[in-house]
């Protein structure tokens, strides 16, 4: 991923500006309920990526996935922890295995309904 | 393949088309009174939980863990509507056409009949999504459902009891099939390429909100069409069907079973309608299917009660609804029934 948080969200802000407007830096921010001058320093990258909290808010204004720009700014979202802290053998072992799988394989680990006899 | 997220199975067909999916939840709901008067739709207050009956094998009959597919849990007399969302594709600006087949105790809720393979007109025996956005119940006249109602196995109440004179199944089953790859191109081609504008998304309205194997019984009379496929039906590509179990259990034995708290139980008609909120009303201009004469002959859960000298309902008084909202399928993107909170 060479993408960075700020690059990123001011390219997915830039985007969604042209498509529809509405998506200034200080609407966005009117959105979020944080300074303009706040917004614009995240995208300088002049200061760190924002709580958890804030960037699942961003996530919902700029429409991408929040586990995507959690993972941006170094962060995984707090359910995942859970997830894994609940688990943590099992859960670090099945990350380890898999990580370098190609994605293709990674998807067939999703869990599919089993069908029975009917 | 099926997958359970969120509370909701996704019918993907990824070997057909990249696109070809369908979700199906269950909202939890009001009943309507089942008093021979029609109704227009209750609300939807939010998902029913659902989980996989593998996870919990000593916990489940061995039928359960045998049919395979997911378990929700409802009160007895509680009432339930399942919706459907389609899967809209940018590039050829239209959904990806999914038909899909339900039964209760595997008697088809559209067309009556015992449960079976494929796809069928005269009648039709399936819904297709988009253009079908949800089904509160079994299909009895034109333009008329009664609602879905939780009833213990083995009471008589049931669709499938009614039908078969059997408690052998219960629950719900649902089967997908995939519009063939090559007609949604056909009737949907690729549109030019340009910036993509979708549409913002709607504030959600917010509101505060026997033995454990169930089945669906018909309650009150509800206004709700079925709508008639407007596709051929050799559009649909019935090698690549998916199909699911759902099982229903008492709520009462659900935290026994899962090890978590059931939703609490809706309110009545009555106290929803008194505080106010809305009822809901949907027109469309398609065309749609009669109704099934083997359900219209059914017994609604009060008729037979009143048979028995029994009381299965309760809160069942006849409401007064002045409240009501009328939806267009233009405003289904961003605005539906169905809250959550």
């Amino acid at each position: 991923m060479n993408e960075t948080f700020g690059r990123f969200v001011r390219r997915r802000r830039e985007e969604l500006a042209r498509g529809r407007g509405g998506y200034s830096v200080r609407k966005m921010a009117a959105m979020l309920d944080i300074q303009p001058s706040y917004i614009s320093k995240i995208e300088r990258e002049e200061v760190k990526p924002p709580s958890e909290e804030t960037i699942i808010q961003m996530a919902q204004v700029l429409e991408v996935d929040q586990d995507v720009l959690l993972a941006l700014a170094g962060k995984v979202s707090a359910d995942l922890r859970g997830i894994i802290v609940k688990r943590p053998q099992l859960f670090a072992d099945l990350l380890r295995q898999i990580r370098e799988a190609p994605d293709h394989a990674i998807l067939r680990v999703v869990r599919e309904i089993r069908d029975g006899k009917w | 393949m099926i997958e359970l997220r969120a509370d909701e199975l996704v019918f993907a067909f990824p070997e057909v088309h990249p696109g070809a999916q369908a979700t199906v939840n269950f909202q939890r709901t009001l009943r309507i009174p089942d008093d021979g008067k029609d109704y227009p739709l209750p609300p939807g207050l939010g998902r029913f939980p659902l989980r996989h009956v593998d996870d919990f094998g000593r916990a489940v009959p061995p039928s359960w863990i045998e049919h395979g597919g997911v378990l929700l849990p409802m009160y007895q007399a509680e009432a339930l509507w399942l919706s459907f969302q389609g899967n809209y594709l940018d590039e050829h600006e239209a959904y990806y056409r999914i038909a899909l087949k339900i039964a209760t105790g595997k008697i088809n809720a559209v067309s009556g009949q015992p449960w079976r393979a494929g796809l069928h007109r005269r009648p039709q025996d399936y819904v297709v999504v988009p253009e079908q956005p949800w089904l509160d119940g079994y299909c009895v006249e034109k333009g008329i459902i009664r609602q879905f109602v939780a009833m213990p196995l083995g009471a008589g109440y049931t669709a499938e009891e009614q039908v078969t004179g059997k408690a052998e199944f219960g629950g719900l089953q649902i089967m997908a099939i995939p519009m063939k790859r090559d007609v949604f191109e056909r009737h949907f081609p690729k549109v030019p390429t340009r910036p993509i504008v979708r549409e913002p998304r709607s504030s959600v309205i917010c509101f505060s909100a026997g033995g454990s194997e169930m089945g669906l019984a018909p309650g009150g009379r509800m206004r709700q069409e079925i709508s008639e496929d407007p596709f051929d039906l050799a559009d649909w590509d019935l090698e690549h069907a998916s199909r699911c179990f759902i099982h229903i259990c008492n709520s009462k034995d659900w935290q026994a079973i899962t090890g978590e708290q059931p939703p609490t139980e809706p309110p009545t008609a009555a106290a929803y309608t008194k505080a106010g909120m809305p009822w809901f009303d949907y027109y469309s201009e398609r065309e749609a299917v009669a109704g099934s004469k083997v359900l219209a002959g059914l017994q609604s859960v009060a008729t037979l009660g009143r048979r028995r000298r029994k009381k299965p309902l309760p809160e069942n008084e006849t409401v007064k609804v002045d409240r009501v909202i009328n939806l267009r399928p233009v405003q289904l993107k961003g605005r539906v029934r169905e809250y959550i909170c």
